[in-house]
């Protein structure tokens, strides 16, 4: 017969020991990242395959936007936008389906009987989620410096651009909260999803400046898209070798980073609310 | 003060005899604008110690405040305790007062080995990594995994994944512990593995056992104490033992004639089961002398009586007469 060990026959020997309460919600968020961080090694083969086809996809791009030339234009302005169309695209997706697929296989309702407010869960997943997305925004960046290398440039750098970079992180980890809040009652909102990471590809100046756009069209983008005006600023620092606070093409530093915060503010009063409308409606493990 | 402490010290005061390990109290649900109500003011109080079987039909509820009790879905009334703890207006300190394997649900990570498992869902309870790997590696030993502790768990057998379900559940070593059809799915060793482990946590090492299952056996042979449950409201909340002698009131008789037994008229309260070449009737009866006319009807009849027994009904009998009863 199966012999159970409890506690019980382990005088001093508690389970949990006995600790602050920040200690105990940092444990749990690192608890999250190291989980996505084993998912992302566990499946190192797919990681590795995808890595390869977002870098053809970004010279594929070039090529037909230079009508067959790998144009060295084109590859700099190019990989400004695809760096964080990559980031966008991985992170959004991998915070996603870190929910709708444990909703699936039935395993997020065990992670929510916890005494950790889910807060900490949500912000754990999300880092695992940028995390997650970095080697393929590295698989892209580094396929274009060599691209443009072997074209005899080089591509820009600036230490300035963390600040826009920054940017797309937050607006990006808003957007992927609204999805993941949506996902707890609406399970069809994949379809929404994929749409989305579409219309940042089109419309988030990511090949087309929004400079070159109708104004309408980059007005939207900028007040809607989070990796818009970051990709923006990012070539005006790089290319046209402005300041941060000399922003001339879009709406200045100050949007850059109200921006992504207004998203991020958007996505955690999205999510709270749909994950109080799930614990009602008790779709939290339904699909 | 850090939450741990709050339990701590509850755990350390020592709980009055008389505070229920679970109670339940006037709940009710009613799901969006509908007015069905899935759980009517449902009152249950489970006291430590004891292994609970919560039986229902499928769509009575039962689901509905399992998942309330765990915290999983909001109440449109009522309260649920953990060892005293509001679970929604306490939800930290009750949560770290069970463990739980939800039904039809993985439970575990399939691409996680049963050893990244135990030790994430330990950390998910508030445990550091060395606490929860240490006492992943007693569980893993003690459920014959601790070979198989770096294999991923999707590639386990159903009733292995069982197992570390179960054991994810056990990492903290909670006080309650929730089973919602643990033996689903499984073999028959896997099954009596189960078992033996539903007996030990609560014979041995004084848990509280709340199991939903609708396999009868394991809750006659396991539960101190059976609520059932039909359309939203408890029909009945006895120690077992009393289930059954209250139901034993009335025997129950079968009676097998030859033949299909086309055309025969059964006295109230009997069914017939028609084979190829027999039939199978059977009923209750409050006292033996109502035998008599159903003997007569048969004789009647022209049926050949090929054997006649009384029969000891079992927690199946007893489950289907209270869910075919008009509601209390």
């Amino acid at each position: 017969m199966t012999t159970l060990t409890t506690t019980t026959n382990r005088p001093g020997a508690p389970v949990r020991a006995s600790r602050s309460r920040l200690s105990t919600w940092a444990n749990g968020f690192g608890n999250e990242v190291h989980k996505g961080w084993l998912g992302l090694i566990g499946g190192w083969r797919g990681t590795l395959i995808q890595m390869a086809m977002f870098a053809i996809f970004y010279l594929l791009v070039v090529l037909f936007i230079g009508r067959g030339q790998l144009r060295t234009d084109l590859l700099i302005t190019g990989l400004l936008g695809m760096v964080p169309l990559t980031f966008i695209h991985e992170q959004v997706n991998r915070a996603f389906w870190s929910y709708l697929g444990d909703i699936q296989s039935g395993t997020l309702e065990q992670t929510y009987l916890t005494p950790l407010p889910s807060w900490v869960l949500l912000l754990g997943r999300q880092v695992a989620a940028i995390i997650g997305a970095l080697p393929y925004a590295a698989a892209v960046y580094v396929t274009g410096l060599i691209t443009i290398s072997a074209h005899g440039a080089s591509m820009p750098s600036d230490v300035r651009v963390l600040v826009p970079l920054a940017a797309i992180v937050v607006g990006t980890s808003g957007l992927a909260l609204i999805l993941c809040g949506l996902t707890l009652v609406y399970k069809r909102v994949e379809v929404a999803t994929q749409i989305s990471i579409a219309l940042w590809f089109i419309a988030g100046g990511t090949f087309v400046p929004l400079i070159n756009m109708p104004t309408w069209a980059a007005s939207l983008s900028r007040a809607i898209i989070p990796i818009a005006p970051g990709i923006e600023a990012m070539r005006e620092i790089l290319l046209k070798g402005r300041s941060l606070t000399g922003l001339q093409d879009g709406w200045g530093l100050g949007w850059v980073i109200i921006q992504p915060l207004l998203i991020l503010l958007i996505g955690v009063l999205v999510f709270t609310r749909f994950e109080r409308v799930a614990m009602r409606r008790g779709t939290l493990g339904r699909y | 003060m850090a939450r741990t402490d709050v339990v701590g010290d509850i755990e350390r005061s020592g709980r009055p005899a008389e505070v229920p390990a679970i109670e339940i109290s006037g709940l009710t649900k009613v799901y969006g604008a509908s007015e069905t109500k899935a759980v009517d003011n449902v009152s249950l109080s489970v006291p430590p110690g004891t292994v609970f079987g919560f039986l229902g039909p499928n769509g009575a509820g039962k689901t509905t405040t399992i998942k309330i009790l765990a915290g999983l879905l909001s109440a449109t009334s009522g309260q649920v305790r953990l060892n005293g703890l509001d679970v929604a207006r306490q939800r930290a300190a009750a949560m770290e007062q069970f463990g739980a394997v939800l039904e039809g649900s993985r439970n575990t990570y399939w691409t996680l080995s049963a050893m990244q498992n135990l030790v994430y869902f330990g950390r998910l309870q508030g445990m550091r990594t060395s606490e929860a790997r240490s006492r992943a590696e007693e569980l893993l030993r003690d459920l014959d995994l601790w070979d198989r502790r770096d294999e991923k768990v999707g590639g386990y057998s159903r009733g292995m994944q069982q197992k570390v379900a179960v054991a994810a559940s056990l990492i903290a070593d909670p006080p309650i512990v929730l089973l919602d059809e643990p033996t689903i799915g499984l073999d028959v060793e896997a099954t009596r593995t189960v078992k033996d482990w539903i007996r030990t946590l609560s014979k041995d090492r004084g848990k509280t056992i709340l199991l939903t299952t609708h396999q009868m056996d394991v809750v006659e042979e396991l539960c101190d104490r059976v609520a059932v449950i039909r359309r939203g409201q408890v029909v009945t909340d006895l120690p077992t033992d009393q289930l059954l002698a209250r139901s034993r009131q009335r025997d129950k008789y079968e009676i097998r004639i030859d033949g299909t037994g086309d055309g025969l008229v059964l006295p109230e309260g009997f069914t017939a089961v028609s084979g190829e070449e027999t039939t199978l009737i059977s009923g209750r009866l409050e006292d033996p002398q109502d035998l008599y006319p159903v003997v007569d009807r048969l004789r009647e009849y022209g049926a050949v009586i090929e054997w006649m027994a009384q029969v000891q009904p079992d927690l199946e009998d007893v489950f289907l007469d209270l869910i075919r009863e008009p509601a209390r």
